[in-house]
């Protein structure tokens, strides 16, 4: 018997009407958007102007090409400590807990906030982060007002932001390997690291295509970070300036919705290749 | 025996390492709010102050209006989680108890809309508030998060296991829907409910882009904002600067070490679910 119970619908107005007015509408806008041209209020057809504008900007090169540089360096670099965090805190330590709840931290603070206290830590003059270098004989920079350090420092802090979710997500996943692999394993005299490689890392492919694809995605959508590390700025002479930077630039300093929103297509074109692809990804690992 | 014991050694090293690397900005941040203003400039840096100026926090409170940006926050976090709750709760029963034409396609296309991510949209969205006059209101603030599907997702995935027989029997025994989610469906999933409340808090209260374009009056910001605005004209005073970012972190921290356990679950488990 199948039914149909209309007062479904009375349930779901308040989601349905909330997310069409702004979710579905607004990408609908932006697409429409991107081929528009003049000010919010007065917007008028130019076909594919905003298209060539962004792709012989200069600016917009060398923030995507920022954007792409920090996923390809903070992504797997983060992962990979996440992992050796992760597979140390499950296999060797005890109190379990309690290094996962220091290793979140980081998650549930805002931002802005901690991006203050790494201004703080990162100042040149009297920063602490350069006194420790020194303290070690190690080369010390001027991390927030040189244009060539400006990336190398946005990824850092992007590195110390993305460990507290990949370490929890990979927490979770170790928990779920079924213990009698590596009861197995030890009776036949597998050592710590055979353990590792033969038991656990291909036991965590999924997840690590998961995390992947989340981080990527994140790196993609980087902003605050920066904004915080230099007060508003995309570091010195826009030496960090990011998708998301030349967006809001576009849309609310310069006054140019339709450039702001060719960029957002992009943009959005670029998280939705990724999604696309791990969703291939998994699927083969699946069928393996 | 010896090898693994190194082996522990090291992990314990390392984990160390990298747990002061975790933790050691929250402390700076906490001491360096309660240093003079010749401390944090000092060389070699400061790490405890010789007195606590429990003054900068007077200082923070005068320059800026942050009781206000806290009020701010505290209405625009317990709203948006309330209603978004509410809203996804009675979304996601519908989709779990209820048979109806066009469940299927709904349900596909708000799988695809899991994949919209925010800053494509939060442009647009302005223009909306904008065009709706809500710049500078709390209903600007707000209304475009009233709703979620990701948690609608995760709420259903909660509801699913709670048997459908119970659903059937309390209609047989003449329950309305209304009845049912009350009683019944509320009291089972008050965990997953409560989880998903925290998140959304933790969100709202850390929310950045969005307020920073909806608001521009100084009496409508939100703490984030007010924080970063407030960095930039406290200028060189550091110790200002970290007191008025303590603020703002610590309420959040504080719910943290109190429902650890209940976000990290949360968070494992709501993204596995994608």
């Amino acid at each position: 018997m199948k039914k149909n119970q209309t007062k479904a619908w009375l349930f779901l107005a308040p989601t349905v009407i909330l997310s069409t007015l702004f979710l579905i509408w607004p990408i609908l806008r932006a697409f429409v958007m991107s081929f528009q041209s003049g000010s919010l209020i007065n917007l008028s057809w130019t076909g594919f102007s905003n298209y060539k504008y962004i792709f012989s900007d200069p600016e917009f090169w060398s923030s995507m090409s920022h954007t792409i540089l920090y996923a390809v360096v903070t992504v797997p670099i983060g992962l990979a400590i996440s992992v050796m965090l992760a597979w140390m805190i499950f296999s060797k330590v005890k109190h379990k807990s309690f290094w996962e709840t220091t290793f979140f931290m980081p998650y549930v603070t805002s931002t802005i906030a901690i991006g203050i206290v790494f201004r703080y830590i990162f100042n040149g003059d009297y920063g602490i982060l350069n006194f420790v270098l020194k303290f070690f004989h190690l080369p010390t920079a001027n991390w927030l007002d040189d244009p060539s350090m400006s990336m190398i420092t946005v990824i850092i802090f992007g590195i110390w932001t993305s460990l507290a979710f990949n370490i929890v997500i990979l927490m979770g996943a170790l928990r779920n390997i079924d213990p009698n692999f590596y009861t197995i394993a030890e009776m036949y005299g597998a050592s710590s690291n055979e353990k590792f490689w033969r038991i656990t890392m291909p036991q965590l492919v999924p997840t690590l295509a998961f995390l992947l694809t989340m981080d990527v995605i994140s790196a993609f959508k980087v902003y605050t970070s920066i904004y915080a590390l230099f007060n508003g700025q995309a570091g010195v002479g826009n030496s960090a300036s990011v998708a998301v930077f030349y967006i809001y630039n576009k849309f609310q300093m310069v006054g140019t919705p339709g450039v702001a929103m060719a960029a957002t297509v992009i943009l959005f074109l670029l998280i939705l290749l990724t999604t696309f692809l791990q969703r291939k990804l998994m699927k083969k690992i699946g069928e393996n | 025996m010896k090898k693994l014991h190194v082996g522990t050694l090291v992990a314990y090293i390392i984990l160390t390492i990298f747990a002061i690397i975790t933790i050691f900005p929250f402390i700076y941040m906490i001491l360096g709010g309660l240093m003079s203003f010749q401390e944090t400039t000092a060389i070699p840096p400061t790490i405890i102050p010789k007195h606590f100026q429990w003054g900068n926090y007077a200082k923070v409170f005068k320059q800026a209006p942050f009781a206000r940006y806290f009020l701010n926050t505290f209405i625009v976090a317990s709203v948006t989680t309330i209603v978004s709750l509410l809203n996804s709760l009675l979304g996601a029963f519908a989709m779990v108890n209820l048979e109806f034409k066009g469940k299927k396609i709904l349900q596909m296309v708000m799988l695809s809309l899991l994949m919209v991510p925010g800053e494509a949209i939060i442009f647009t969205n302005y223009n909306t508030i904008a065009r709706l006059g809500l710049l500078n209101t709390y209903l600007g603030l707000v209304l475009p998060f009233l709703t979620s599907i990701f948690y609608m997702y995760y709420l259903q995935s909660y509801f699913g296991s709670i048997s459908k027989t119970i659903y059937k029997a309390s209609m047989i025994d003449g329950a309305s829907d209304w009845n049912y989610i009350w009683k019944i469906l509320v009291p089972m999933s008050k965990g997953g409910l409560f989880t998903v409340g925290l998140l959304s808090f933790i969100s709202s209260w850390n929310s950045f882009l969005w307020p920073l374009l909806v608001t521009n009056e100084d009496t409508m910001r939100l703490l984030n904002n007010g924080l970063s605005s407030f960095a930039s004209d406290a200028g060189a005073e550091t110790e200002l600067q970290l007191a008025a970012a303590t603020l703002t972190v610590l309420p959040i921290l504080i719910l943290y070490f109190i429902f650890r356990k209940q976000i990290i679950q949360g968070v494992v488990r709501n993204d596995l679910k994608g």
